[in-house]
C-alpha cells in the first residue's frame, strides 16, 4: 500500500517537474557544438545494420541513408532518381529499363554499376524462389514479388532490364536497398541473417554508418562519392533516447537538431518556443479497437480458448457496437487533437488509395441499442445485454503497455459499451505477453483467448502491407482479429495484379468498404507523428509529403539531402529532381571510422578513470595507516 | 580472521553463482512471450519467418535437455551467446559496451556517498541536536525518500535546461573531436556531473541516516563511557571507539545495496540517457532477449556475491569477533 502510494505521489511530482521543465526558459544552446553535425533523436532502438534483418522505422531510416533504393522517394513520394538515374517502361508494359550513371562509385571507391543492382534483385528473386520463400525477416522481398518481377539482366554497366509478369509500376516503389556486390556476394541466403554489416558500411547513399553503439547512437559520415552534391551535414548522428522527456530537453538546449516522436503535451509547449519548429506529420498507420472473430469464414473453434461469445463472430453485432464509439471525442481527448478520426484500414496518408466508407457510422447510442435489439441481442430484466445463447455479454478488452493512448481510449469504450448493457473488463499486458495470448492454434500451442483489443499498425508507401493483415492465411502470423473472408482475399489477389492504377484503386476501395462494413476492427484514429526541429544550424527542412508529412523518418533519405547549413549557399542541384547526368564522381577517400573521434569510452579514458580511483583509494589507505595506533585502550 | 572462514565463504559464493546460472535460465523462459516475435509486429510477415527465426535462435529444440545443456556448456566456457534483439551480436560485446558506464557512475556514486554520507551521519550523531544534525538529518530524509528519476529530473531542469551548466544527456558530446585527452575527460566530467549527483545524493541520505542512529547507539555503550572516564579527548573517543563500531551495520547495508543499485540505475540512467546496464536490462526484457538477460544477471549476481565477500572480509577486519 505504502509503496504504491509513494509511487503515485512520485509520479505526480515527476509530472509536475516535467511541466515546470517545459515552462522554464531554456538556457542558450551550447555554442561549442560543431555546426556541421546533424543530430537526430528518436526513442526507437536500432536492432540491426543489416537491411534484411530490421523491421523498425529507425532501421529503415538507417539503411536508406546507407544505400540508395533503385528509385528513391521524392518530397511528395513521387519516384525520383536513386541508384538509377532514369527509367522507361516498354510498350507492352512488361519490361522496365533502368539507366545508371556513368562512373558512379560506392563509398569505398569501387565502381557502382548496373551489375550491383542486378545482383541485389537476383538475390531477392533467389530468396523468393528458395525453400523458405523469403530473405531475413521476409520484410523486403515481397516488394519485388508484388511487382511481379520474373527476371533481371544487366546487358552493360549502365543498363538494368527488369521483366515483370504483368504491366504495373510497383517496381518504382520497391523498398529494396541496392547493395554493393563486392561486399555482399559471398553472403549466402542461408547466412544472410547472421551478416552483421558492421560499420564502416559501404553504400551509395548520402551518408554511411561509421560507428554504432547499440542502444546509444549511430554515427554516419558523408559519402564523398555520392552522385549528387547534397546534404549540408558532414556527419549525421542518430541518437537513441530511453525517455522522450529527456529527448525534448536535449532539443531545447541545442544538443539535438531534430526530435522524432514527441509526446502531445511536450509538443504544445515546444510550439511556442523560439527557434524550434514543430511538425505534425500525418500518420501512415492507425490505432484500432478490434474483435476476436476466430472461426469466421472457417467455422473452426478452440477448446479452452477463442472468443468468449459467438456474438463477436457476428458482423451485425460488431457493426452495432461501432455506433457506440465517439471517434471525434477520442481524437480530441486521447490524442489532444493530434490525429484524425479513423475509418478504413488504408490511412488517408495514402491519398491515392484511401476512400471514406460508403455507409459511415455516426455516434448514436440509441441507434446502437436498437441495432443490437434488431440483431437478436436483447436486454434482460437487469439491463444486461445477452448473446443469442442467452448468456450475459461480459467481454475482455486487452491492450499492450506500449502506448498511453490505449488505456485512455479503453476507458471511454468501457463506458460506452456499458451504456449498451455490455460489460467490459480491461487488462494491460506487455506486448510479448499479449502476443502470446492472442495467437491462435494455427501458430502452435496457443488458444487466442481474448475478446476485444486495442493496438496499432504502421504502414508502407504501398497499401499492400496494411491490406494483407486481414487475409485468411495471416491467421497464425500477423492477423490479430482472426478475420477470414474469402471474398476479401480474392480482391487482394486481384488488386495485386491490377494492370492500371485506376483498376487497383477501385478494387482497394471495395476492400476498404468490406472491411468497414464487416468491422473486424473499428479503426479509432490515425494518430499523427509529432516531431520538432531547431532552425539555428540547419535550414531547408522539407516535409515529406510536403503537405502533411515531417522532414525526417519518412521514406528514404531525401529529407537529409535537402538540408543546408545556416548561411551556406544552397547548391544548384540540391533539388532531387535535378540529378546531374553522367558527371563522373572523382575518387575521394572513403569515410573512415575515425573521421571524428570515437564517442564511446576509449581505453585511455577508462585507464585514466581507474587510475584516478586507485589513487584516491591509495591515499585514503596510506593516511589510515599513518594514523598512530591507539596506545591507551 | 582465519583462512577457514574465508575459504568457507568462497565456497558458498561459488555455489551461489552456480545456482544463479541455473535460475537465470529457468526464470526467463518461464515468462510468457516469444523472442522470435518481439519487435516483429509488422504487417506481411509470414508464419515461416517466425518458424525460421525460432530455429535460428535454437528455440525449436526442447528446453530440457537440449537448450539447457547448450546454455550450460557455453556459459562454462565463458561464451554468453548472441543477442536476439541485436540480431546476432555477441552478448559479451553488447554488455561490454554498457558495463563501464554503469560501473563508473555507480562506483563513483558509492564512493562519494560513503565518504560524505558516513561523515555527515557520524558528525550528526556525535553533535546530536546541533545545526548540522538538524539540517543534515532533514535533508537526508528528503533525499532518502525521493526516487532517483524525480531527483534527476529536478537537477536536470535546474542545472542543464535552466542554467545550462551541464549537458542534458548522454556520456559524451556525440561527434565531437577532442584536441587532447584532457578535453575528452572534461567533456566526460560535465556529462557525468548530474547523474553522479543524482546517484550520490540519493545514497548519501540513506547512509547518513543509518550512520547517525548507529553512532548514537554506540555512544551510549559502556566502553565509550569507560573511554571518556579515562580522560581521552572527545575526538579520539569518536574516531577510535564509537565510529569503528558504528561502521558495522553500514558495511552490510553498502554490500546489500549493490544489488539494489541496478534498480536505481534503471531510472537514473533513463532520465540522463546514460548508456548503462539499467537501460539495457529494460530493453532486453521487453524484447525477450534471453541471452542478454542471462548475461546481465550473471554479471550482476557475481558483483553482488563479490561485494558480499568483500563485506565479509571487511567485517573480519572491523570486528575481531568474526573469526574462522
Amino acid at each position: 500500500m505504502r509503496s504504491t502510494m509513494r509511487v503515485r505521489v512520485a509520479r505526480v511530482l515527476g509530472a509536475g517537474a516535467l511541466v515546470a521543465a517545459l515552462l522554464l526558459p531554456a538556457a542558450a544552446p551550447v555554442a561549442a557544438q560543431d555546426e556541421h553535425i546533424l543530430r537526430v533523436g528518436t526513442t526507437q532502438d536500432l536492432d540491426s545494420m543489416n537491411p534484411w534483418q530490421t523491421a523498425l522505422v529507425v532501421g529503415f531510416e538507417v539503411f536508406t541513408l546507407n544505400y540508395d533504393l533503385l528509385v528513391n522517394f521524392g518530397s511528395n513520394l513521387e519516384p525520383v532518381p536513386g541508384f538509377a538515374e532514369s527509367w522507361s517502361q516498354s510498350e507492352d508494359g512488361l519490361t522496365w529499363t533502368f539507366k545508371m550513371r556513368e562512373g558512379m562509385l560506392w563509398s569505398d571507391g569501387e565502381p557502382a554499376t548496373a551489375e550491383d543492382a542486378r545482383w541485389t534483385f537476383q538475390f531477392v528473386l533467389d530468396g523468393i524462389n528458395s525453400e523458405d520463400g523469403f530473405i531475413g525477416l521476409g520484410y523486403l522481398d515481397y516488394y519485388v514479388g508484388d511487382a511481379g518481377v520474373t527476371a533481371v539482366e544487366a546487358p552493360d554497366a549502365t543498363t538494368l532490364v527488369v521483366t515483370t509478369d504483368r504491366p504495373n509500376d510497383q517496381i518504382l516503389r520497391t523498398y529494396v536497398p541496392i547493395l554493393p556486390k563486392h561486399v555482399w556476394e559471398d553472403v549466402t541466403l542461408a547466412a544472410v541473417a547472421d551478416f552483421q554489416n558492421t560499420p564502416t558500411v559501404v553504400g551509395s547513399g548520402p551518408y554511411q554508418a561509421v560507428e554504432w553503439q547499440t542502444g546509444q547512437f549511430i554515427r554516419f559520415a558523408k559519402n564523398p562519392n555520392y552522385w549528387k552534391d547534397a546534404g549540408g551535414a558532414e556527419e549525421v548522428i542518430i541518437q537513441i533516447f530511453s525517455s522522450a522527456d529527456t529527448m525534448v530537453q536535449a532539443l531545447r538546449t541545442g544538443q539535438l537538431d531534430y526530435a522524432h516522436g514527441v509526446n502531445a503535451d511536450q509538443f504544445d509547449a515546444l510550439a511556442t518556443e523560439a527557434g524550434i519548429v514543430t511538425v505534425e506529420g500525418s500518420a501512415n498507420g492507425f490505432t484500432e479497437f478490434g474483435f476476436n472473430t476466430y472461426g469466421t469464414g472457417t467455422g473452426n473453434t478452440i477448446p479452452d480458448g477463442g472468443p468468449s461469445t459467438p456474438a463477436l463472430l457476428d458482423a451485425a453485432f460488431r457493426d452495432a457496437v461501432g455506433y457506440a464509439i465517439d471517434k471525434e471525442l477520442l481524437v480530441d481527448r486521447v490524442l489532444g487533437g493530434y490525429g484524425t478520426v479513423g475509418s478504413t484500414q488504408v490511412p488517408p496518408f495514402q491519398t491515392q488509395y484511401h476512400v471514406e466508407p460508403t455507409t459511415p457510422r455516426t455516434f448514436d447510442l440509441e441507434l446502437a441499442r436498437s441495432k443490437l435489439d434488431a440483431a437478436g441481442y436483447a436486454l434482460d430484466s437487469n439491463g444486461t445485454r445477452l448473446d443469442k445463447e442467452g448468456n450475459p455479454l461480459n467481454l475482455r478488452l486487452f491492450m499492450p503497455d506500449s502506448e498511453s493512448t490505449y488505456p485512455a481510449a479503453a476507458q471511454f469504450i468501457q463506458d460506452w459499451l456499458g451504456e449498451l448493457g455490455i460489460g467490459v473488463s480491461t487488462e494491460v499486458f506487455d506486448s510479448q505477453t499479449l502476443t502470446d495470448i492472442m495467437l491462435p492454434p494455427e501458430a502452435g500451442d496457443y488458444t487466442a483467448d481474448y475478446d476485444l483489443f486495442i493496438w496499432g499498425w504502421g504502414g508502407d508507401v504501398d497499401p499492400n502491407s496494411l491490406l494483407s493483415i486481414f487475409g485468411c492465411e495471416q491467421i497464425g502470423s500477423t492477423s490479430d482479429s482472426q478475420y477470414c473472408n474469402p471474398a476479401y482475399d480474392t480482391l487482394f489477389e486481384e488488386q495485386n495484379v491490377a494492370t492500371s492504377t485506376e483498376e487497383r484503386r477501385a478494387i482497394i476501395a471495395e476492400m476498404q468498404n468490406i472491411f468497414y462494413d464487416d468491422a473486424p476492427y473499428h479503426v479509432l484514429f490515425y494518430d499523427s507523428t509529432l516531431a520538432a526541429y531547431r532552425t539555428d544550424r540547419f535550414e531547408g527542412w522539407t516535409n515529406q509529403p510536403t503537405e502533411d508529412g515531417a522532414p525526417l523518418f519518412g521514406y528514404g533519405s531525401t529529407g537529409y539531402t535537402l538540408l543546408t547549413t545556416v548561411g551556406a549557399e544552397p547548391s544548384p542541384d540540391a533539388s532531387e529532381t535535378a540529378a546531374p547526368s553522367g558527371a563522373p564522381a572523382t575518387a575521394a577517400p572513403e569515410p573512415s571510422a575515425d573521421a571524428g573521434t570515437t564517442s564511446g569510452i576509449s581505453p585511455a579514458l577508462l585507464a585514466g578513470i581507474v587510475l584516478a580511483v586507485i589513487a584516491v583509494v591509495a591515499v585514503l589507505l596510506v593516511r589510515r595507516r599513518r594514523t598512530p595506533v591507539g596506545e591507551e585502550e | 580472521m582465519g583462512s577457514g572462514y574465508l575459504g568457507r565463504r568462497l565456497f558458498q559464493a561459488l555455489l551461489t553463482i552456480v545456482m544463479i546460472v541455473l535460475l537465470n535460465f529457468i526464470l526467463f523462459r518461464m515468462m510468457p512471450g516469444s523472442p522470435e516475435r518481439a519487435a516483429l509486429r509488422i504487417p506481411g510477415v509470414s508464419q515461416e519467418v517466425f518458424e525460421n527465426t525460432r530455429a535460428r535462435l535454437g528455440l525449436d529444440k526442447p528446453v530440457f535437455p537440449d537448450q539447457l545443456v547448450a546454455y550450460i556448456t557455453s556459459t562454462a566456457q565463458g561464451d554468453l551467446g548472441y543477442s536476439y534483439k541485436y540480431r546476432g551480436q555477441p552478448v559479451a560485446e553488447v554488455i561490454g559496451q554498457r558495463v563501464w558506464p554503469t560501473l563508473i557512475l555507480f562506483g563513483l556514486g558509492e564512493i562519494v556517498a560513503i565518504v560524505v554520507g558516513l561523515t555527515l551521519g557520524a558528525y550528526s550523531g556525535w553533535r546530536r541536536g546541533g545545526a548540522i544534525d538538524y539540517v543534515g538529518n532533514g535533508l537526508s530524509l528528503i533525499l532518502y525518500s525521493m526516487p532517483y528519476f524525480l531527483l534527476g529530473m529536478i537537477l536536470l531542469v535546474i542545472f542543464a535546461v535552466g542554467l545550462g551548466w551541464f549537458p542534458v544527456s548522454g556520456m559524451f558530446t556525440l561527434g565531437q573531436s577532442y584536441p587532447s585527452f584532457a578535453d575528452q575527460l572534461f567533456d566526460f566530467g560535465t556529462h557525468l556531473a548530474l547523474p553522479l549527483a543524482t546517484v550520490s545524493l540519493g545514497l548519501i541520505g540513506q547512509y547518513s541516516i543509518l550512520m547517525r542512529s548507529s553512532v548514537i547507539e554506540t555512544l551510549g555503550e559502556d566502553y565509550v563511557t569507560t573511554a571518556r572516564a579515562k580522560g581521552i579527548s572527545e575526538t579520539r573517543v569518536m574516531t577510535r571507539h564509537a565510529v569503528p563500531n558504528a561502521m558495522l551495520p553500514t558495511v552490510s547495508l553498502i554490500a546489500i545495496n549493490l544489488g539494489y543499485l541496478i534498480a536505481g540505475a534503471i531510472t537514473a540512467e533513463v532520465v540522463f540517457n546514460w548508456p548503462g546496464l539499467g537501460t539495457l536490462t529494460v530493453d532486453a526484457l521487453t524484447s525477450r532477449d534471453y541471452p542478454v538477460l542471462q548475461g546481465v544477471f550473471l554479471f550482476l549476481s557475481i558483483s553482488v556475491v563479490l561485494a558480499n565477500l568483500a563485506a565479509d572480509a571487511v567485517y573480519g577486519v572491523l570486528d575481531p569477533r568474526v573469526k574462522g
